[in-house]
């Protein structure tokens, strides 16, 4: 719901990623990081909800 | 203080004069609302309107404002030194402004302008500002400026106070800054003393028709008393404690300072802030002694209606431009509380 | 509406007479049109301070947190809806409670009327069955009473209080309605680009103030995460990104818990719909979980409890 949320507000699908991994699940664990690391770097640099300076008066 | 009258037809050749000297603020349509905003030409300006939703505070004094920066990079050779932002103040007219603004920017003054303290941006903002207000035709049901020292044509603060009549404005001066731009503008005409006959009956008609509340009482009560006062019970119960009423206000200038870093450098930030927040005035103990809601709503009310008013002979730190009333979500009414104030007598029945 | 106000002021004076509450807790006619105070009176002789009418959208739950006496509570559908999640959540006891509850037409949308009269100045302010009639110096407008009522109000489908001591009046018929979520969907079918920036322009006015969230009678945290200072997770300022962290946070804290009571909205000084994110929260609880906040005293909310089937879609 949290994801939907974001998303709803305007985040990329695919910024977020859930996933549940066992500590003996290392195939798993490298497929799943693989695939998050792939699909951020195809949307790009991360524009939303990134405070570099306040942006104020 | 020189009249002078601006045909409606000439609005515009007027704008254009002032936009050679001034950048020109007025009250313009920001969605639903009405805001103090950049203004081109006479078709910006929201007119008529009654007020704007929020005040002229933040022209002065913006609700986040950056005062400092520093560097925490321990390459720079001013790491760690706090430095001044640099800011402009260009030239600027607020046009069209209402007169309780003008005198709630005076109140204002008082705390950030006084032989002890002076605010640097907000004295550089006041020196760079003229304000052109436009007196009241037409008061709004909530309005009680009259009963508040001030009034529908109110000349305190103003640097020139316009009257509408049927088809110009009488522009009227009231200070050398006035003067000034009055005498540099285009569009403008030899006013004549039939118009100021009519703006004369235009303001007194405007008066009549504004409520009286008696606040003659407040200055002799006993602070004590009124503080201790059982009414505080019930005027608070309603209250959910958000900050709509003091940060729409436009005499409440409490503010708070934060300092925000980001990797290696960092701001000094002040935002408004409000009484009615339990933050307010939580102690870095961990002790607050406001920490109930009565005590929060009382401060507010009792701050501009008995504290100011004791502490500065003068007030109250309130115009009656109505916009608690409007905006309060549960409708507490500083009218009211007004009446309650002034009419406290203890329950001994001696006068309080 | 307004025959509710003799019940209601009846029932209150029994109860304070009868010592069978220590208070009763309402609303009281407002200073200014489409207005109305949250009152509480504790005297039989003050009752008629009481009043009802259609402007009195803000949620009276948010009155009874934590409270230790037994009060009697004036309550529409929401609020209702609202007591009953206050008693899952601990934070009033049934049994100190005398709810009278009100069978609810809906309430009317004043921050809607007003920009409609645009600028206009209201000074009385009528409804009857069909028509909100609106008169001010010089004018006289009538608007359709169902076009503005409250969002929330027109799309309301418990009117009815779901939990009642006695009721002021006969139950009202429910309303049937196609597609409750019609606002939210228009968003969903955005892009991304689209739906950052529609947030933007409708947070833009925020002040911060808080209206929203203290006006909720979910939030009773003795601490907000907003004013947490170790750690401070956002900044205070009028920020944009921090202006929507505070939003999309307050918002997801009401997941599963909103009752669509529209107070936030209804509190907004500056005019924000701010229900747009509640609303899609209770949207997915419906569709994920098949749960209606406040609807039955003894289940814990979805988001409270973990269920071997609970949905997992999004987790790879």
């Amino acid at each position: 719901m949290m994801k939907g949320l974001l998303e709803y507000m305007g985040t990329e699908p695919g910024r977020l990623h859930f996933s549940w991994i066992s500590s003996a699940e290392s195939t798993k664990f490298v497929e799943v990081a693989n695939t998050v690391a792939e699909e951020v770097k195809a949307l790009g640099p991360a524009k939303h909800f990134i405070k570099e300076k306040a942006e104020v008066a | 203080m020189t009249s002078v009258i601006i045909a409606k037809s000439k609005l515009n050749d007027f704008l254009a004069s002032l936009k050679s000297g001034y950048q020109v603020l007025g009250p313009v349509r920001q969605g639903d609302m009405i805001a103090f905003g950049p203004v081109n030409k006479a078709e910006d300006l929201a007119l008529p309107y009654s007020n704007t939703r929020l005040s002229i505070k933040s022209v002065f004094f913006p609700q986040s404002e950056r005062m400092f920066g520093y560097s925490l990079d321990k390459e720079d050779a001013d790491a760690g030194i706090i430095k001044e932002t640099p800011k402009e103040y260009p030239n600027r007219v607020v046009l069209g402004l209402r007169p309780c603004d003008a005198k709630a920017v005076t109140l204002v003054d008082v705390n950030m302008d006084n032989p002890q303290f002076q605010d640097p941006w907000w004295v550089k903002r006041r020196e760079t500002t003229t304000l052109i207000g436009l007196g009241c035709e037409h008061p709004c049901s909530t309005c009680f400026c009259t009963s508040m020292g001030s009034g529908p044509f109110d000349e305190t603060g103003l640097d020139v106070l316009l009257t509408e009549l049927p088809d110009a404005y009488l522009a009227k001066s009231l200070t050398p800054k006035g003067d000034q731009l009055l005498k540099q503008a285009k569009g403008t005409d030899a006013a004549s003393p039939a118009n100021e006959k009519t703006a004369a009956e235009i303001k007194t008609k405007a008066e009549q028709t504004l409520p009286q509340l008696d606040t003659a009482k407040l200055k002799d009560k006993n602070m004590m008393e009124l503080f201790n006062a059982r009414f505080w019970e019930r005027v608070q119960f309603a209250c959910i404690n958000c900050g709509a009423c003091t940060f729409l206000c436009p005499t409440c200038w409490c503010f708070d300072i934060q300092d925000e870093v980001s990797k290696k450098a960092g701001d000094r930030i002040r935002n408004w802030d409000s009484c009615m927040f339990p933050l307010f005035t939580l102690h870095g103990t961990g002790h607050n002694p406001r920490d109930h809601k009565v005590q929060r709503v009382r401060q507010r009310f009792m701050h501009k209606l008995k504290y100011y008013i004791d502490k500065y002979g003068d007030g109250p730190a309130c115009v009656g431009c109505g916009r608690c009333v409007q905006a309060c979500p549960v409708n507490i009414d500083i009218r009211n509380v007004i009446t309650l104030m002034n009419e406290y007598q203890t329950s001994a029945g001696t006068k309080a | 509406m307004l025959e509710y106000v003799g019940k209601i002021r009846d029932i209150a004076r029994r109860l304070l007479s009868e010592n069978k509450v220590d208070v009763v807790i309402g609303f009281r006619q407002g200073t200014i049109p489409m207005m109305s105070e949250p009152a509480v009176v504790s005297r039989p002789e003050d009752v008629d301070e009481l009043y009802w009418d259609y402007n009195c959208g803000i949620n009276l739950t948010n009155y009874l947190t934590k409270r230790t006496d037994r009060i009697g509570v004036v309550a529409k559908g929401c609020d209702s809806r609202n007591i009953v999640t206050h008693i899952v959540e601990n934070q009033i006891k049934r049994e100190q409670l005398y709810i009278i509850g009100v069978p609810c037409h809906g309430m009317i949308d004043r921050s809607r009327i007003l920009a409609a009269l645009d600028g206009q100045e209201p000074t009385a302010v009528v409804v009857n069955d069909t028509e909100i009639v609106v008169t001010g110096p010089g004018f006289e407008r009538k608007f359709n009473r169902q076009e503005y009522l409250q969002n929330n109000c027109a799309t309301c489908i418990h009117r009815n209080p779901v939990v009642y001591d006695e009721l002021v009046a006969e139950k009202v018929e429910e309303q049937k309605l196609d597609d409750r979520y019609a606002d939210v969907k228009k968003i969903e079918a955005m892009s991304p680009d689209e739906k950052w920036a529609f947030f933007d322009k409708i947070l833009a006015p925020c002040l911060r103030c808080y209206a929203c969230r203290n006006a909720c009678p979910l939030c009773y945290c003795p601490t907000c995460f907003v004013d947490e200072s170790r750690p401070q997770w956002l900044g205070k300022s009028i920020d944009p990104t921090d202006v929507r962290t505070f939003h999309f946070l307050r918002a997801y804290h009401c997941a599963g818990r909103c009752t669509d009571c529209g107070a936030c909205e209804r509190a907004c000084p500056v005019n924000i719909p701010v229900r747009l994110l509640t609303k899609k929260l209770n949207m997915d609880v419906e569709d994920l979980y098949g749960f209606e906040p406040g609807m039955v005293p003894d289940v814990r909310p979805p988001l409270d409890v973990y269920r071997p089937d609970d949905p997992g879609g999004f987790i790879k």
